[in-house]
């Protein structure tokens, strides 16, 4: 997309948006005087050529408290950037913005520490931030699409702050994070080169904050679990030893993944669990099946792919033939997809199913509980329900709560999938298991746990766990589904579920 | 009222920049798979990984001498290699060979 055209159309939507809200209105306050010492007067861009002549690691450095489970924490936000040193050379190589927040007083031998990043490529880490389990969150009550706009910014009683300390930071070329010279942002549009500048980041980090002794955490969502199983490699060979990698939402392998790329010869079983979940939740399923029956039912539908929808879509890609209609019939049971489309079209993909299941709507790709009418394209409303919300909620965080400004366009999705070279491993496009599989390899102790959401129709939770089948049996290898789409954490009731699941990682990954 | 116009508001706005937009995660249609791609798992993903240990192995020894010391791992970034350095090399010979990492790490 046209950069210019891009920050317009959001100042735009921001203007539009923020003004319509009613009494919900958010006038920005004038910042106190002493907001201008936090100020960077760098200018930042996303663009693919561009460079930083003079980078500074300039930070705004604010107070906080956060309740969690009753338990008041003090904790210390740091925001700005830090630069990015070549391992070996130790070139400056790039300028990454974050956000930290630190507990107060805790012994950096024992703490934790987690760093946390969104995926795309491309995208800032805005979702997980102001998302998840940070000290704040948007109260975004999915899947609800009947709430008050914009959402909220609340204490977050879910915060993982109880249990590590939280690094929020973008990727180069999003958010302010942007590439020195003489490399340019696409210097790190790359597979392997991003998850080297993100060690390279990570190296730093731990060295100017003195964490070399504190357990380390990687919390990748979506590309973030590509680049997590990368970087989990890169810096176990580099030295830096980790105790646990949180993989969201994971697409580890996309070749494996029939709804990322073209070829009609890759088969959607995969997906068809997930097709299941959704209908039950839309009641299209026979019989019913509510929110508490899901784990149950999620294994009758892994048996069903494995044992019926799997073998009949290997013989449909090889000879076109098609089950008999009493075949058919268990699958619309299943999953509420009429049987004259599975007639039609056996090899079901995330977005016809998107259009099928109830007609004259569309349902959500991150979260296929949420519809539109109509819908037309690549349009998404489980994307475009919270985006508006999170771009004026996050300009205003910066500039109240954490008093960071500077002049520049907080880059929310970059164009970096356009020029990202995906390939790896001599591959075109990335499978990142044999990464993860080295990682275990150098530090058979790492711990790992990947969670999925039933209803996510970007990154299916049944090839996650196939995906993850291939490492083998492994005690310290975890996989955990919730009722939720791509981020679970805004599900009031999974980030519950899915925030006491990570205590028992944390503590598990830390015991001696 | 007022909700029902930010609603339709943040729609067409949106609605207008999502013409090019993608999402996450997405491949731009141009890449394609590899016709030779293969899903490993069992003995042909260890291999892989012992693959990618021998690559930086031999990156960390470009004079192809066979062996590492503990001064050329660290030159290389190769961290592992060289805080485990004296547990990796049981022969106490100050250099270690590709296999001695392999059996360090039991692979």
């Amino acid at each position: 997309m046209n950069r210019i055209l891009s920050v317009f159309a959001a100042l735009l939507v921001v203007a539009g948006c923020g003004g319509g809200g009613g009494g919900g209105s958010n006038p920005t306050p004038p910042p106190p005087s002493n907001t201008f010492n936090y100020t960077d007067a760098q200018v930042y861009s996303s663009a693919a050529n561009a460079s930083l002549a003079s980078p500074n690691e300039i930070t705004s450095v604010t107070q906080g408290s956060v309740t969690v489970a009753g338990q008041a924490i003090a904790y210390t936000a740091t925001t700005g950037h830090l630069t990015a040193r070549r391992l070996g050379t130790d070139a400056a190589d790039a300028s990454f913005f974050y956000v930290a927040y630190t507990a107060n007083g805790r012994d950096p031998a024992t703490r934790p520490v987690t760093f946390f990043y969104n995926g795309g490529p491309g995208s800032a880490t805005v979702w997980l931030h102001l998302g998840s389990y940070g000290p704040k969150r948007l109260d975004a009550h999915a899947p609800s699409q009947d709430v008050p706009l914009p959402f909220p910014l609340v204490d977050n009683a879910e915060s993982m702050l109880d249990i590590s300390d939280l690094v929020f930071v973008d990727a180069i070329g999003t958010g302010y994070s942007q590439a020195i010279a003489p490399n340019t942002n696409q210097t790190f549009f790359g597979v392997d080169a991003d998850a080297g500048v993100f060690r390279d980041f990570i190296r730093r980090y731990v060295a100017v904050n003195n964490r070399a002794a504190s357990p380390k955490f990687l919390f990748g969502e979506s590309y973030g679990t590509t680049r997590s199983a990368v970087l989990a490699r890169a810096l176990e060979s580099a030295g830096v030893r980790l105790s646990g990698v949180v993989l969201l939402s994971s697409v580890l392998n996309y070749n494996s993944n029939c709804g990322l790329t073209s070829s009609n010869s890759l088969s959607c079983g995969g997906y068809f669990p997930s097709y299941g979940a959704i209908g039950a939740w839309h009641g299209r399923t026979n019989p019913p099946v509510n929110v508490a029956g899901l784990p149950a039912f999620a294994e009758q539908l892994r048996a069903l792919t494995n044992n019926v929808y799997a073998p009949a879509v290997v013989s449909f890609l090889s000879s076109r033939t098609v089950p008999p209609p009493a075949t058919l019939q268990t699958f619309t049971d299943a999953t509420g997809v009429p049987v004259a489309q599975w007639q039609g079209s056996l090899n079901l993909g995330p977005d016809p199913f998107r259009n099928t299941l109830i007609p004259g709507y569309q349902l959500g790709r991150y979260d296929a509980r949420m519809s539109a009418a109509g819908g037309v394209g690549n349009f998404d409303i489980s994307s475009s329900f919270i985006t508006t919300s999170f771009s004026v909620g996050l300009q205003g965080y910066f500039n109240d709560t954490l008093r960071y400004t500077n002049p520049s366009n907080y880059t929310f999705l970059g164009n970096a999938i356009n020029t990202w070279n995906f390939s790896h491993d001599g591959q075109d496009l990335p499978d990142v298991v044999p990464d993860l599989a080295t990682a275990l390899a150098l530090n058979p102790r790492l711990q790992v746990l990947a969670v999925s959401g039933y209803h996510d129709l970007a990154t299916p939770w049944f090839q996650t766990e196939r995906d993850i089948s291939r490492l083998g049996s492994l005690p310290n290898v975890r996989v955990r589904n919730y009722s939720g789409g791509h981020m679970i954490y805004l599900d009031d009731a999974s980030r519950v579920t899915q925030k006491a699941d990570l205590a028992d990682f944390y503590r598990i990954a830390t015991t001696p | 009222m007022n909700r029902l116009l930010f609603v339709v508001l943040c729609t067409l706005g949106l609605g207008a920049a999502a013409q090019q937009q993608w999402s996450d995660p997405y491949v731009p249609p141009h890449i394609k798979r590899s016709e030779n791609y293969v899903e490993t798992r069992g003995e042909a993903l260890r291999a892989q990984v012992e693959q990618k240990l021998r690559a930086q192995f031999d990156a960390a020894d470009p004079a192809k001498s066979g062996t590492l010391t503990r001064e050329q791992a660290r030159a290389a970034g190769f961290g592992f290699v060289a805080d485990n350095f004296d547990a990796i090399d049981t022969r106490r010979s100050g250099v270690i060979r590709f296999e001695d990492l392999k059996r360090y790490l039991a692979l």
